[in-house]
C-alpha cells in the first residue's frame, strides 16, 4: 500500500475547532462566488454596451467645438492651427483633425425625382477620423462626380419631413441612387456644377463630408476669404471619459457632445460599481483564507508532538507539507465549483429573464471567468501549501 | 564504505573532568557498516546526548560527526529524512511511540515510510516477542515492556545501515531481553548493518567488536 494522505490524517487533529474551519469554507464561498460574479457583470456590460459606443478600432472619436456664451457670441469661435496643435498634444488626446468648411456658396438640387433645392454646407476631415471610408471616396482635379459621406442624423431628419414636403423617403441603401447637383458659385459671378453622389452614410460625424482635396482646391477656386478655419475639432481618444481630457477640455471652454459619452459614462459608472464590489469580494476572501491559516495554525499546534513524531521517524518536512495541504484540495476544488455553477445559474436568469432580447450576450460564462477561478483555485492551493510547510519547518 | 565519524565530538554543556575521562568524547574514531559497538555509559555522562547527535537531533555539541564524508551539522531537514528513512533507525530510550495509536499503527506508520518487510512480518516478529496480542492495543495502555518492543519492531520495518540503541531492554526482563536481542541481530545482520548499542552497563549477550566508555 503506498503512502498517503490516509495514513497521516489519522495523527492530525484536524477534526477540532469545527466551526471555524466550517466558517471559512462559507466565507471563501460567498467570497469566490460575488468574485466570480463581478467578472462576469464587468465583462457582461463590456459586451452589452459596446456597441453603443461610436468607436472605430477602439477609440473614440468626438466632436469638440468652443461654447458659445452670451459673451463671446459676437466673435470668432473657430478653432486656430494653433488651437489645433494644443488639442494634438493634450492629455488623453491621442489626434486632432479639424473640420474644414466650405468659404463659398454651393445649393443642392436632386433634380426632377426629388424635386428639393437647398443652400448646403460641405466639410472635410482627414479619412481616418470618419467611420465609413469606402474606396470611390476620392477626387481628382478635373472630376464632375465628388463623393459625399452623409450624417445618418441628417437622412433621419430628411426622412422626417420628408412626407409633409411630398417627398420620398429614402433608405440608406437607396440614397446612393440619388443623383445631386451641387452647384458652387464664385466671386463675379463664376458658377460651376457638380454631380454629387452619396457614397457612405456615417454614424459619427454629422455633417455633408466631401474628399478634402476637393474642399481644398473649391475654397481656393471659388472661396472668398482667408485661409479656411474650422469650428469644429475632432479628437481621438482611447476614453471619452478620461477625468484629464474632461477637465482639460472644460479649463479651455470647449464644448463635446455629451451624448455620445453618455454610454461610456454609464458602462464606467457600472463597471466601476462591479470593479468596487470585486474588490470586496477579494477582501471577504482574504478573511476566509485567513481564518483558514488561523485553523491550520491551532491544527498544527495541537497535532505538533505527533507531526515532530513523524519528522523524527524520518518522515520529510516537504513531503509531509504537500499531504497535509493536498487533505482540503478537494475542500477548495468543491468550493469553486459550487461557486462557478451558482454564477453560471445566475449568468443564465440574468441573460433569459432580463436580457433575453440581446444576442451579444451569452448565457454561458465568459472563459475569463473560468479562468479567475482556476487561478483562485491555484492559489488558495498554494497559500495553504506554503503556510504549512512554513508551520513543519518551524517544528 | 559506509562510515559514521567522530572527530573530536563533545557536547558543549559537559563537565571538563567527564570528558578527560572519556573513550569516546574528545576522539577521533569510526562506526563502519556491520560492526557491532557497544558504549558503556553511567548516567548523566552524556549517554542520550551521543545517540541524538548520532541520528542528526541535536547540534550542541563541539567537533564533528562526519556520516559518509557528509557533516551531519549540515545535513539539512529534507536530507535528514532520507537518511533516516533508509540508513538509520533508531530505538529511543523514551520509545517515542504515538500514545493515541494502536501498537500495529505505530509500527505500520514506520513500516510505510520505507517498507524492509511485507505486512505480515509485523506479527510474525510481535509473536516472537510476545505482544502479538497487543497489536491493536493503545500505546498508552501497553505496559513500559510491551511498549519497548512496540519501539524495537518499529526500528526494524525499514532498511538501515546503522541502528541504534538507547537502553533498550531497560524495561525487559532477561527472557525478552535475549529474544529481542536475537531478533535486533538477525535483522541487522540481514541488512548488514551496524549496531551501536548504549547502555548504563554492558549486555553480555551483545557480542560487540568495539567497546567504549564515556
Amino acid at each position: 500500500m503506498a503512502l498517503s494522505v490516509k495514513n497521516i490524517v489519522p495523527y492530525l487533529h484536524i477534526s477540532q475547532n469545527r466551526s471555524s474551519r466550517v466558517f471559512s469554507y462559507i466565507g471563501l464561498g460567498i467570497g469566490v462566488l460575488l468574485l466570480l460574479c463581478s467578472v462576469q457583470m464587468y465583462i457582461n456590460i463590456n459586451e452589452l454596451i459596446h456597441d453603443k459606443n461610436p468607436r472605430k478600432n477602439g477609440f473614440d472619436y468626438i466632436s469638440v467645438t468652443k461654447t458659445i456664451t452670451n459673451e463671446n457670441m459676437g466673435g470668432d469661435n473657430r478653432f486656430s492651427a494653433e488651437d489645433v496643435a494644443e488639442l494634438k498634444t493634450a492629455p488623453g488626446i491621442l489626434d486632432a483633425a479639424p473640420l474644414v468648411s466650405n468659404q463659398f456658396r454651393v445649393k443642392a438640387s436632386a433634380g426632377n425625382i426629388i424635386p428639393f433645392s437647398t443652400d448646403l454646407f460641405l466639410e472635410s476631415v482627414q479619412n481616418d477620423f470618419i467611420d465609413t471610408v469606402p474606396q470611390n471616396f476620392s477626387w481628382q482635379p478635373g472630376q464632375l462626380d465628388v463623393p459625399i459621406i452623409f450624417s445618418a442624423d441628417f437622412l433621419e431628419m430628411y426622412n422626417v419631413f420628408a412626407p409633409a414636403q411630398d417627398l420620398p423617403q429614402l433608405s440608406q441603401s437607396s440614397i446612393s441612387a440619388v443623383n445631386i447637383i451641387l452647384e458652387c458659385y464664385g466671386a463675379n459671378g463664376v458658377k460651376a456644377d457638380y454631380r454629387g453622389r452619396i457614397v457612405a452614410v456615417s454614424d459619427r460625424i454629422n455633417s455633408v463630408l466631401v474628399p478634402e482635396n476637393f474642399l481644398q482646391w473649391a475654397n481656393k477656386s471659388f472661396g472668398m476669404g482667408p485661409q479656411a478655419t474650422a469650428a469644429r475639432v475632432y479628437i481621438k481618444t482611447v476614453d471619452a471619459n478620461n477625468a484629464n481630457l474632461l477637465s482639460f477640455l472644460e479649463k479651455k471652454n470647449y464644448h463635446v457632445n455629451k451624448d455620445k459619452t453618455k454610454f461610456g459614462r454609464v458602462k464606467q459608472i457600472l463597471q466601476g460599481i462591479v470593479s468596487g464590489l470585486g474588490g470586496f469580494a477579494l477582501l471577504v476572501i482574504l478573511l476566509a483564507m485567513m481564518l483558514f491559516s488561523f485553523y491550520l495554525q491551532l491544527m498544527i499546534a495541537r497535532s505538533k508532538d505527533n507531526l515532530q513524531l513523524l519528522l523524527t521517524l524520518g518522515y520529510s518536512p516537504g513531503w509531509l507539507s504537500k499531504t497535509v495541504a493536498r487533505k482540503w484540495l478537494p475542500v477548495y476544488i468543491g468550493i469553486v465549483l459550487i461557486a462557478l455553477s451558482a454564477t453560471q445559474i445566475l449568468q443564465y436568469i440574468f441573460q433569459q429573464r432580463f436580457m433575453a432580447a440581446r444576442d451579444e450576450l451569452s448565457p454561458f460564462l465568459h472563459p475569463v471567468v473560468l479562468g479567475v477561478a482556476a487561478i483562485l483555485l491555484v492559489l488558495c492551493v498554494m497559500v495553504n501549501y506554503r503556510l504549512i510547510k512554513k508551520l513543519l519547518y518551524k517544528l | 564504505m559506509t562510515q559514521i565519524h567522530l572527530q573530536q565530538v563533545a557536547p558543549v554543556f559537559l563537565e571538563a573532568e567527564k570528558l578527560a575521562n572519556s573513550q569516546l568524547w574528545k576522539q577521533s574514531l569510526s562506526f563502519a557498516k556491520g560492526g557491532r559497538i557497544q558504549i558503556v555509559a553511567p548516567s548523566g555522562s552524556g549517554k542520550t546526548s551521543l545517540i541524538h547527535f548520532l541520528y542528526g537531533m541535536r547540534k550542541d555539541y563541539s567537533g564533528t560527526i562526519q556520516f559518509d564524508q557528509q557533516k551531519m551539522s549540515d545535513v539539512d531537514a529534507e536530507e535528514m529524512a532520507v537518511i533516516r528513512s533508509s540508513q538509520l533507525s533508531i530505538i529511543f530510550q523514551d520509545l517515542r511511540l504515538f500514545p493515541d495509536h494502536s501498537a500495529a499503527e505505530n509500527i505500520s506508520i514506520k513500516r510505510l515510510l520505507a517498507p524492509y518487510h511485507k505486512e505480515p512480518k509485523i506479527e510474525e516478529m510481535a509473536r516472537h516477542l510476545g505482544i502479538h496480542s497487543k497489536l491493536g492495543q493503545l500505546a498508552k495502555t501497553c505496559s513500559y515492556g510491551e511498549q519497548q518492543r512496540v519501539a524495537i519492531i518499529r526500528a526494524l520495518q525499514q532498511p538501515f545501515d546503522f541502528l541504534i540503541l538507547d537502553e533498550p531492554f531497560s524495561h525487559l526482563d532477561e527472557r525478552n531481553r535475549q529474544k529481542a536481542m536475537e531478533l535486533i541481530e538477525a535483522e541487522a545482520s540481514d541488512r548488514k548493518a551496524a549496531i551501536i548499542l548504549a547502555d548504563l552497563k554492558p549486555i553480555e549477550y551483545f557480542k560487540a567488536d568495539q567497546l567504549y566508555k564515556l
